[in-house]
């Protein structure tokens, strides 16, 4: 019972993160279109930045300063890169070929994982932080991993207040209106294209702050999130790519049942428990191909 | 009442003209054969690394090629080829070190050979019997999950696949017979040899393939698979097959990966590389033959210069950089060069006409970009 | 005139769709566009709104070249375009579809009151206020696209065929609504519209367009009386 409780409590955690960057997709895919296959990429590029500026300025100010001052460095950095990504580069993929498209996230994906590797080296890296990751407390007897509970609660957190831009405030029903009918919008005066340029900056952030996360129990490494992008899709793909409720719930899903075939398995173990969310995703396909909770697309010939 | 204009003069004359020089069958011709000249020398002039250099990019040409048939000309997004690739060289390995392969000779390499085929494509098969049935993004996720799944299947099951260390090949499979009388260095020129014959037949075997009925058929549904169904064409057969075939091919590059290199291990159908071989195809130039040789040399390219220019560390953001500018310049990939040439130079010749593009625009200025080339266009 | 167009072209690549247009809108006027399909409606009205290029020719707005300018900034400049196909933010609420089209507007007590003033005006849409835009019917959602295009307090309003795919006695209605609404508000309106009978319900004058080219030009009195207008679209 105990294990069962402790999976569980990681499987959220680490299925927060996966939610984190899923959601991060189907923002970008509501607004734009696209998949970003990068995002992963640039929640790297932005933990990157922030273990500098820790490092930097932990000598002067202390190490849980410092990793605060860093926390909003990297999130103020990640909105500018993911603004810069959609108005430089994507900007000239939107009203086209998908695939092609795709294949330009890809090509960014690529581009930043080889300049972290230029500036930061492949080796891994120790990313500090507020207390050991080890560390855990005890909750009717059961050891709770602090790190899962507060990053759990963490992204929780952003993810309500993200909702709460997207429903209530003026921006968010622009953003809205922009991933709904960006020709309406434009017709209504909504500066369509700085909308999309807002709309990938919270993207990444959302992702930059998934990535920061997960930085201090993985270890930091310029390919640190491809397979958590990879779950990360495969989310978004169940969940529907119109759902962002539905993704998150996904990837929590996806998450616990890894983490469950894992240790309960034998044959999945640990190293094949990666093939659990593709199983999911292609049961869930062949029954409901627009995913547990998206719509139905009518395809107009 | 009708809104025609005054014919268009600038058509009118491209149709009437004769066909220029550089587009004639005899042509055609002469530089196959100067081609297929120059590739049969090639070895004797070369040094080994030359040769060797030479053989890697035709059997990732081979794989570009496969991972052209279902994603070029069929227009599915499939991010697993290398993992069919990675099948067929277990295969071949696995096969190659049994003893009564060994004690076959000869008929052992063929036997490896055909299941470096059979094996991949009953896999693509199967995996295409569920994963074509879904709209083009889901393809991407189920076919991520072939690299994805594959690493640590190979990994898990080390008895038959070697586990981490991967399998080598005695090298002495691929040594030059006597008959050939290759002298001076049997283990560059017979692999590179053999990589040309199989090579070869592959790309001739599929030139055919989509100039015929089914490449017409890979080509509707790419296009409209509403259309395709509405013609008597079931979209998901196709796709079943165009997957099944792309397997195939894939499988035939395993096979001469091991022949080529004589060594696979997990790595060889990794994330990245399976990410590396998209990147390829879009370069050399989706749903084209032509490209897909321009990937296979691409593909050895990318890694072999920066490492020799001593910049190995900036391989990656290189890679990133090519494949951007491709899709911005050139999106239809390095096989598209001479058209857009020609285009470039026609426009400065031809006023009035053509193409103006004052289409509606739903955000931004600059119509949109596609990786298939011009539309309606069949590739060769 | 609050707008002007003269001799305008327009292409969709090599195809030339207008030939040369003109038309002028009255202030506090309603002008009405007729034609077989084809004839370069509404890329006549996508000119004006700044969807489509526009090489040849003048559009003058309140005194100012918009030739060429952005939809944003065409709509910013006070004209408010119901696209064909009605536009409708299928995702959003009715609130929200409306909250989009007062988006340029900062008064919020007035836009709360605007919202108040044509639910009363088309009291369908207060019933169905809190539902997606996808979930309204054909001529619920004709409504709330004029009411959304209102929303940006116009000074013109551009009304792209709005009975296109509503049964006929939906188009009525909605066509009654629009009158109202022009009634109440005394706001200037350029409709497209097939269906001359409907149009004519609603405008003071129109003109018609063949090819491309703006042919025929009257009163609405003028045109009704007009032989060959009522052979060609009013049906004899």
């Amino acid at each position: 019972m105990t294990t069962f409780i402790q999976l569980i409590v990681d499987g959220l955690a680490q299925g927060s993160i996966y939610a984190a960057l899923a959601l991060a997709i189907v923002l970008v895919n509501q607004a734009t279109g696209l998949l970003n296959f990068s995002q992963g990429a640039m929640a790297v590029i932005s933990a990157f930045v922030a273990l500098t500026v820790t490092t930097a300025l932990a000598p002067a100010l202390g190490t849980t300063m410092a990793i605060i001052v860093a926390i909003i460095v990297a999130i103020l950095f990640s909105f500018v890169l993911g603004g810069a990504v959609e108005r430089l580069v994507m900007r000239r993929f939107e009203g086209g070929d998908q695939d092609t498209a795709v294949v330009a996230t890809i090509g960014m994906l690529t581009l930043i994982t080889g300049v972290v590797g230029v500036i930061w080296g492949y080796n891994y890296q120790q990313f500090p932080w507020f207390f050991p990751i080890a560390q855990s407390f005890m909750v009717g007897g059961i050891g709770i991993s602090l790190w899962s509970l507060t990053t759990f609660l963490a992204i929780v957190v952003i993810m309500i207040l993200l909702q709460l831009v997207f429903a209530k405030t003026k921006l968010g029903l622009g953003l809205r209106a922009v991933a709904d009918n960006p020709n309406s919008a434009a017709l209504s005066g909504l500066k369509v294209g700085r909308l999309l340029v807002v709309g990938w900056g919270l993207a990444a952030v959302l992702g930059s702050v998934a990535g920061i996360l997960i930085a201090p129990k993985l270890q930091l490494t310029p390919t640190m999130l491809d397979s958590a992008l990879v779950y990360a899709l495969a989310a978004v793909v169940v969940g529907g790519l119109d759902s962002p409720i539905g993704a998150a719930i996904a990837a929590w899903g996806i998450a616990i049942v890894e983490n469950l075939s894992a240790f309960y398995l034998p044959f999945v173990g640990n190293d094949l428990k990666v093939a659990v969310p593709f199983v999911l995703l292609v049961i869930v396909l062949v029954i409901r191909p627009q995913g547990l909770f998206g719509r139905k697309a009518v395809v107009r010939v | 009442m009708n809104a025609l204009k005054a014919p268009n003069t600038a058509v009118l004359t491209a149709m009437n003209r004769p066909t220029p020089w550089y587009r004639t069958t005899w042509f055609r011709w002469v530089i196959g054969i100067v081609i297929a000249i120059v590739l049969i020398v090639l070895p004797n002039v070369m040094p080994t690394l030359g040769n060797q250099t030479a053989a890697r990019m035709l059997m990732w040409a081979v794989a570009v090629l496969g991972l052209n048939v279902i994603m070029g000309y069929t227009g599915q997004v499939s991010l697993g080829q290398i993992f069919f690739v990675g099948v067929g060289a277990y295969a071949t390995a696995i096969t190659l070190k049994t003893e009564w392969a060994q004690s076959l000779g000869f008929l052992g390499a063929v036997i490896a050979f055909v299941l470096a085929i059979v094996v991949p494509g009953a896999m693509g098969f199967l995996i295409a019997l569920a994963a074509a049935r879904l709209k083009g993004l889901a393809i991407a996720m189920v076919t991520i999950a072939l690299p994805i799944i594959g690493v640590p299947l190979a990994k898990r099951f080390s008895d038959l696949t070697g586990g981490y260390g991967g399998i080598s090949v005695p090298s002495t499979w691929f040594k030059a017979p006597e008959w050939t009388g290759l002298g001076s260095d049997p283990y560059a020129e017979w692999p590179y040899y053999l990589v040309l014959v199989i090579s070869a037949a592959v790309f001739a075997l599929t030139f055919f393939l989509v100039r015929g009925k089914y490449g017409r058929a890979f080509a509707i549904v790419k296009a409209n698979e509403a259309v395709a169904a509405s013609m008597g064409i079931s979209p998901y057969r196709t796709k079943v097959l165009a997957f099944t075939i792309a397997s195939m091919i894939g499988g035939i590059g395993g096979f001469l990966y091991m022949v080529v290199v004589g060594y696979t291990s997990p790595d060889t159908m990794s994330f990245p590389q399976s990410i590396n071989l998209v990147i390829a195809t879009i370069v050399g130039g989706a749903g084209s033959i032509v490209g897909s040789l321009l990937g296979g040399v691409y593909f050895v390219l990318v890694t072999q210069i920066p490492t020799a220019l001593q910049l190995s560390t900036y391989t990656t953001v290189i890679a990133g950089v090519v494949i951007l500018l491709v899709l911005f310049l050139l999106p239809g990939g390095l096989s598209s060069l001479p058209r857009v040439i020609r285009r470039l130079a026609s426009r400065g010749r031809v006023r009035g006409g053509g193409n103006s593009s004052s289409t509606t625009k739903n955000v931004d200025d600059g119509t949109a970009v596609s990786i298939a080339g011009e539309p309606g266009n069949t590739k060769k | 005139m609050l707008l002007e167009l003269s001799h305008i072209t327009a292409a969709y690549g090599p195809v030339q769709v207008l030939e040369d247009v003109s038309l002028a809108v009255p202030d506090g006027g309603a002008v009405g566009i007729l034609g077989a399909n084809g004839a370069g409606k509404t890329t006549t009205l996508r000119a004006i709104s700044g969807t489509v290029r526009v090489p040849n020719g003048t559009i003058v707005f309140d005194g100012q070249d918009i030739r060429g300018r952005r939809p944003e900034q065409v709509a910013a400049l006070g004209i408010a375009h119901v696209p064909e196909g009605r536009g409708t933010l299928a995702n959003l609420s009715v609130r929200d579809n409306l909250l989009v089209g007062a988006y340029l507007r900062k008064d919020r007590k007035q836009i709360e009151q605007d919202i108040d003033f044509l639910l009363d005006l088309f009291p369908n849409l207060r019933n169905r206020y809190k539902s997606n835009g996808s979930a309204l019917s054909g001529g619920e959602q004709q409504m709330m696209a004029v009411c959304r295009a209102f929303m940006s307090k116009p000074r013109l309003l551009v009304l792209d065929e709005p009975s296109l795919g509503l049964a006929p006695s939906t188009a009525k209605d909605v066509y009654a609504a629009i009158r109202r609404l022009r009634l109440e508000s005394g706001i200037a309106m350029l409709v497209v519209e097939q269906n001359a009978n409907l149009a004519f319900s609603i405008v003071d004058e129109a003109v018609v367009l063949e090819t491309g080219r703006s042919v025929l030009r009257g009163t609405t009195a003028e045109l009704k009386g007009n032989d060959e207008i009522r052979k060609a679209y009013l049906g004899g």
